[in-house]
């Protein structure tokens, strides 16, 4: 039995932001896949529930050439998982998607609740941050973009304030000649948070990006490490070079999942995985 | 330039546009679909949509073991896609249509999956059978040709503690065959 709450469920963004504005205690509900499991545990003290779904501008999945896509708050991974446009355009998403939970779970749970729940072991930042994801956010107050990099502040913490809700989460378009791609290492196949997630990207002009989950508090962004893989050229030598340093960046803990030791080394192993399949280099 | 609307209306998430009130209730009325049949019952906002079916309406098929969407013993159809109901309020399921194992048969008659887990030896203890017959159910719907990888990945979801995999997946590819063969009579 869930502790008891109110539910509202507003067809319009303004009366949710107001909403959310009114009290304090108030949770927003998408897909539910994380806050259901919260409220089962008493994690938070939800008093008043707010149902976004009947928002229809929230519902938005929509790619405009040369500029990029929007994901609304609404939108469930198995759609980004189903879309061939994401596919093409955003492989390392689309990786990412495909492996995110179980497929009932994708079915419910929204893109834009897995970056608010902020695990820093979450699927989907890796592959989100090598494009560049800007963070859509509103309150009774206005709207602000916040890039995902900025996002994180910590262990299932964000920049978001109390009367805030994330609208959309945006990526510019990545042109023609873009590759990218998501790896990770988790105990079963099937449905697990990842040990390490990698993300990489090879942009049309040549240059790399690198992202990666559950080696820190917040996912990772390794500009360092990609400013100087891209100052080498991204040769064999470069990547087993690559593998090695990586470990120079990410800080990683012991947990149920996986020890500090294997979180390095399976660092090191996705990250040249990774640079392989994009580059085709043989090392 | 080219703007593309992805498609996002099929799934269960952003089906649930039922509207039921601006205001804050601590009591709502839902009017929803279950098994075909129009159900409409007074409800607290915090009754999960599994405790709604098991405990309200006696239909005790989907089970409840980790609670956490984490086994899919409790897996549902909603709105024609698999969901895990211990994570779904009941409220949420307002304006939507349910099915769970109880709505397979057609009344003594199984159905072609529930025979071909008969067939195959798709159980042992059965506590898992339920959400797998669900779970295989929503997969055929959306996809009635899989491949063998798109059955294993609609499945994972699923765990059975007596290790029947294998003939769990032979029976919904066995199915996904002779559902086919069904429709081309």
């Amino acid at each position: 039995m869930l502790s008891q709450f109110d539910y509202v469920k507003p067809l319009v963004l303004n009366e949710a932001l107001a909403a959310l504005a009114k009290e304090d205690n108030s949770y927003v509900l998408a897909g539910g896949t994380d806050l259901m499991i919260m409220l089962r545990h008493n994690a938070i003290n939800a008093r008043h529930i707010i149902d976004i779904k009947g928002i229809p501008e929230l519902n938005e999945l929509r790619f405009i050439e040369n500029e990029g896509l929007t994901i609304g708050a609404n939108v469930v991974v198995n759609a980004l998982v189903d879309s061939e446009l994401v596919k093409n355009k955003y492989k390392a998403l689309h990786d990412a998607a495909s492996c995110l939970a179980s497929f009932q779970l994708r079915n419910r749970a929204t893109l834009v609740g897995n970056i608010c729940n902020a695990s820093p072991g979450a699927d989907l930042p890796p592959a989100l941050l090598v494009y560049d994801a800007v963070v859509k956010i509103a309150s009774v107050d206005g709207v602000r973009e916040v890039p995902l990099v900025e996002f994180f502040t910590g262990v299932k913490k964000t920049v978001l304030t109390k009367n805030e809700l994330v609208l959309s989460v945006f990526l510019p378009d990545p042109g023609d000649n873009d590759a990218s791609c998501y790896l990770r290492q988790t105990r079963l196949k099937g449905h697990d948070l990842s040990t390490v997630g990698v993300a990489c990207r090879l942009d049309g002009k040549g240059k790399v990006a690198v992202a990666i989950g559950a080696v820190a508090p917040t996912p990772l962004r390794l500009k360092a490490l990609e400013t100087a893989i891209n100052e080498k050229g991204l040769s064999g030598e470069t990547i087993l070079w690559a593998a090695d340093a990586i470990n120079e960046h990410i800080k990683p803990i012991s947990d149920v999942r996986s020890s500090e030791a294997y979180r390095r080394h399976m660092a090191s192993v996705l990250l040249k995985r990774c640079l392989v399949t994009l580059t085709g280099k043989e090392v | 330039m080219t703007v593309a609307e992805l498609k996002n209306d099929g799934k269960a998430c952003a089906m649930d546009t039922a509207h039921i009130s601006s205001a804050r209730e601590l009591r709502v009325v839902i009017d929803l679909v279950v098994n075909g049949e129009r159900v409409i019952e007074e409800i607290e906002p915090n009754m999960l949509l599994l405790h709604f079916l098991r405990d309200r309406l006696k239909l005790f098929g989907a089970k409840e073991a980790c609670g956490e969407g984490e086994c899919g013993a409790c897996t549902v159809l909603m709105n024609g896609y698999a969901v895990t109901s211990c994570l779904v309020l009941a409220v949420e399921a307002n304006g939507a249509e349910i099915l769970t194992v109880e709505g397979l048969s057609k009344g003594n008659e199984l159905s072609i999956l529930q025979q071909e887990f008969v067939f195959q030896d798709a159980l042992q203890c059965g506590f898992c059978t339920p959400g797998m017959l669900m779970s295989a159910r929503g997969l055929l719907d959306n996809n009635p040709n899989p491949t063998d990888e798109e059955i294993h990945e609609a499945m994972a979801g699923n765990l059975c503690r007596c290790t029947g995999y294998l003939q769990i997946f032979n029976a919904v590819k066995r199915a996904a065959e002779r559902e086919r063969e069904e429709r081309e009579e």
